[in-house]
């Protein structure tokens, strides 16, 4: 268990004159949640195609596991889910999860066997006899989880997993993740549901137009964007706020006042001048006689830090999108 | 090779459980017994019975012998009536369903007058054919007695006259009946057409849904183009040829029951006609490497065409030259029946479009020697292998292309990639 589970290295991919993907080089290790975030058309279906040997890059190299190119051989470790979601319709669900597991490598009787247990787990066990075709969107999203899985790879690919899931599914699927992660084995997904990918990614990888942006752990991600200095403040009465008032003017405490976000509790977020620390506006206040309910160091959500990075423009196709597949769902 | 086997085994228990096949393995042998036992019924039971009145104004009487000659060969319940009698009046009586026809015979009838039957029954086949012999029959019994021949002679002029056609190529062999090869060889020839449209088309479909439902991106990431595209002939290929198979199997059950099918029904085994097919192994061999051949060449070139569009009306279209191909090679039977040993025949039955049709049908009814056909089933299956490659580089191509339908110039950029 040496190396990391993927490597891609100055990957580029051209459709006509559109650079889909350009120098794209990310490594992701062994046994960790790997999120590939990025707006609509960032390049990341494209990229994890490549991957997949669906289609080929231009230029670059991929190695996946222990240094194998993209083909039939790698495809045995390799679980994955498209973006573009397709069953058999005429097919009977235990027959379809079976044959993707016999092409990907296993015994019939074993395919069997697996395909029975997953479609079990995934709470599909009343409906394996039935039709593709006459399941639900939703269920016919799980029976395709159930391919990808039933081979149990050591690299679980998922392109876009939550689009149209409900929360209880979202959910099924988020412990299934981990439970994958637990075993040491690596999931690499992408999506532009920011929330999902803070929930669960070790670490994330932002590509926008083609282009990676960022990279590294989420934890250490939110610590630096942490850094930066904005608390939220919510005052216990009227008087602390007045008492407050003085020292949140002094601008070599704090450099700026904004309202608070929306749907947080604080009443005003601060944001400290160079070298100041929260302890020292605490102590401030403190020394004030402000009755302070709370006092946060405002941690960003991915989404911001996500927006600051991709671009305003980005984002908006972003949120739009989003809405989009909730007014689907 | 494992993946093509995969995908074969899966295409394959698809299409046996799936309603469409069953319902055609069955159905189609009860047609074709059908087709035997039908005509042989309504062939025994025909006309008889029927009330015919006959016109006669011929000085010899005609009309009493043809009287004679229907009662015993249509069972016709037949009427002489007065010479003067008014056809309208006849007519009417067609129409009220009191007589079902009516015969007139001219003065001149045995020097070459024209005998005439007029009935609601004419256009029985039996009728046209029974009553001509009753009408020559009487007819030449009233010459014999004109030219005073006693009723002995007269027997032995009135006896029938055999005659038989038979196919024969100069082979020790006992010669077949002529109609017999003819409608054998006819029958595989379109036998064959018809499965490989079916079959291959079949392919192009199936292609088309593994398009449309998206199915195909998965497919591909586990495993190659070409596993997915040969699997998917071989295994509709093996369901097609499973379906011949059951089909050879009843048919060759039916042949050897035939009487008793056909008392069953109440029919007597002769009116089903003497002629009956029968294959010999060499001949079954010949049929069955045609067909597979046969299909092997065009559902490579229709699951092409299925890579190539996206939607199943497209492929309606698309499919048309490919399917032109294979009604050509049908059009082309009557050139090979006509002349088996032409030049029409021997070329159309090279050429690897239409061989695995045409040759089959030439070999039966002698045109072509074991070695001919050899030749013709090396070229078919050296031009499937070219044409399958040449499919295999469009459809790797084609399966991941979504939208438009690609111009000519694109497909040949993808076969010279």
């Amino acid at each position: 268990m040496s190396g990391p589970a993927l490597s891609v290295s100055s990957v580029i991919k051209r459709f006509g004159n559109h650079l889909a993907v350009d120098h794209v080089s990310f490594e992701v290790p062994r046994g960790v949640v790997y999120g590939i975030l990025g707006p609509n058309g960032a390049g990341k279906s494209t990229t994890l195609r490549m991957i997949n040997d669906i289609i080929a890059p231009d230029s670059g190299t991929i190695k996946i596991l222990d240094g194998l190119p993209p083909g039939t051989e790698a495809a045995r470790q390799i679980g994955y889910l498209p973006e573009e979601r397709g069953l058999y319709p005429k097919m009977r669900v235990i027959d379809m999860v079976v044959f993707m597991g016999e092409l990907r490598g296993l015994s019939g009787a074993e395919s069997k066997k697996r395909a029975a247990m997953w479609l079990d787990r995934l709470g599909l066990g009343a409906w394996t006899k039935n039709k593709v075709q006459d399941l639900s969107k939703g269920m016919q999203q799980k029976v395709q989880f159930a391919t990808a899985l039933i081979h149990e790879p050591p690299l679980l690919i998922l392109d876009e997993p939550w689009s149209g899931l409900d929360p209880i599914n979202a959910e099924v699927l988020r412990e299934v993740v981990e439970e994958v992660r637990s075993q040491g084995r690596t999931v690499l997904f992408s999506t532009h549901q920011m929330e999902q990918a803070e929930k669960i990614c070790d670490v994330v990888c932002i590509i926008a137009r083609g282009k990676k942006v960022l990279e590294g752990k989420l934890r250490d991600i939110k610590r630096e964007s942490a850094a930066e200095g904005v608390i939220a403040l919510g005052f216990s009465d009227e008087a602390s706020k007045e008492k407050a008032a003085g020292p949140l003017e002094d601008t070599k405490l704090v450099v700026d006042r904004r309202p608070p976000r929306p749907g947080e509790h604080a009443d005003c977020e601060v944001i400290l001048a160079d070298g100041v620390t929260p302890h020292q506006l605490l102590a401030t206040l403190l020394n004030h006689d402000v009755n302070l309910r709370l006092f946060e160091v405002v941690v960003p959500t991915l989404h911001q830090i996500f927006v600051q990075k991709v671009g305003a423009a980005a984002a908006v196709a972003e949120r739009r999108a989003e809405d989009e597949e909730k007014s689907v769902a | 090779m494992r993946d093509t086997w995969v995908i074969a085994k899966r295409e394959l228990t698809e299409r046996i459980r799936s309603k469409w096949f069953i319902v055609m393995t069955i159905l189609w042998p009860i047609l074709m017994v059908g087709m035997i036992v039908v005509p042989a019924l309504l062939g025994g039971q025909g006309t008889a019975g029927a009330k015919v009145a006959i016109v006669d104004h011929s000085k010899s009487n005609v009309g009493t012998q043809l009287q004679f000659n229907v009662a015993i060969t249509l069972k016709w319940d037949a009427k002489i009536i007065s010479p003067d009698s008014d056809l309208k009046e006849l007519r009417k009586k067609i129409k009220t369903g009191e007589l079902n026809g009516y015969v007139v015979i001219p003065e001149d009838a045995i020097d070459g007058g024209e005998i005439v039957y007029t009935g609601d029954n004419a256009s029985n086949q039996t009728v046209t054919i029974f009553f001509t012999q009753a009408a020559n029959g009487a007819v030449i019994a009233k010459r014999g007695e004109e030219m005073g021949l006693d009723a002995a002679k007269l027997i032995k002029l009135n006896l029938p006259v055999k005659v038989s056609v038979r196919h024969s190529t100069g082979e020790e062999e006992e010669a077949k009946s002529g109609i017999a090869t003819f409608l054998l060889g006819y029958m595989i020839a379109f036998l064959i057409y018809m499965m490989i449209t079916l079959y291959g088309i079949n392919v192009m479909r199936s292609v088309v849904t593994e398009k449309s439902s998206r199915v195909v991106e998965l497919l591909v990431a586990a495993t190659k183009p070409n596993a997915m595209m040969s699997g998917k002939i071989l295994g509709v290929g093996s369901a097609g040829l499973l379906q011949i198979l059951i089909w050879f199997l009843l048919g060759a059950v039916a042949i050897t029951f035939r009487g008793s099918i056909l008392s069953l029904v109440g029919a007597s085994s002769a009116s089903a006609g003497s002629f009956m097919p029968s294959l010999t192994i060499t001949q079954l061999a010949v049929v069955m490497t045609c067909f597979v051949l046969g299909y092997l060449f065009y559902s490579a070139m229709y699951a092409a065409v299925g890579a190539m569009v996206s939607s199943e009306q497209d492929s309606q279209q698309a499919q048309m030259p490919v399917t032109f191909l294979l009604i050509i090679g049908i059009i082309a039977i009557t050139a090979v029946t006509n002349d088996p040993r032409g030049q029409t025949a021997t070329i159309m039955t090279m050429v690897p479009f239409w061989s695995p049709m045409l040759m089959p049908m030439r070999y039966f009814l002698g045109g072509a020697s074991l070695t001919q056909v050899g030749i013709s089933l090396a070229i078919l299956a050296l031009s499937t292998v070219l044409v399958a490659r040449a499919a295999a580089k469009i459809y790797r191509v084609g399966i991941l292309m979504y939208g438009k339908r690609p111009s000519i110039r694109e497909v040949v950029r993808w076969l010279r990639h």
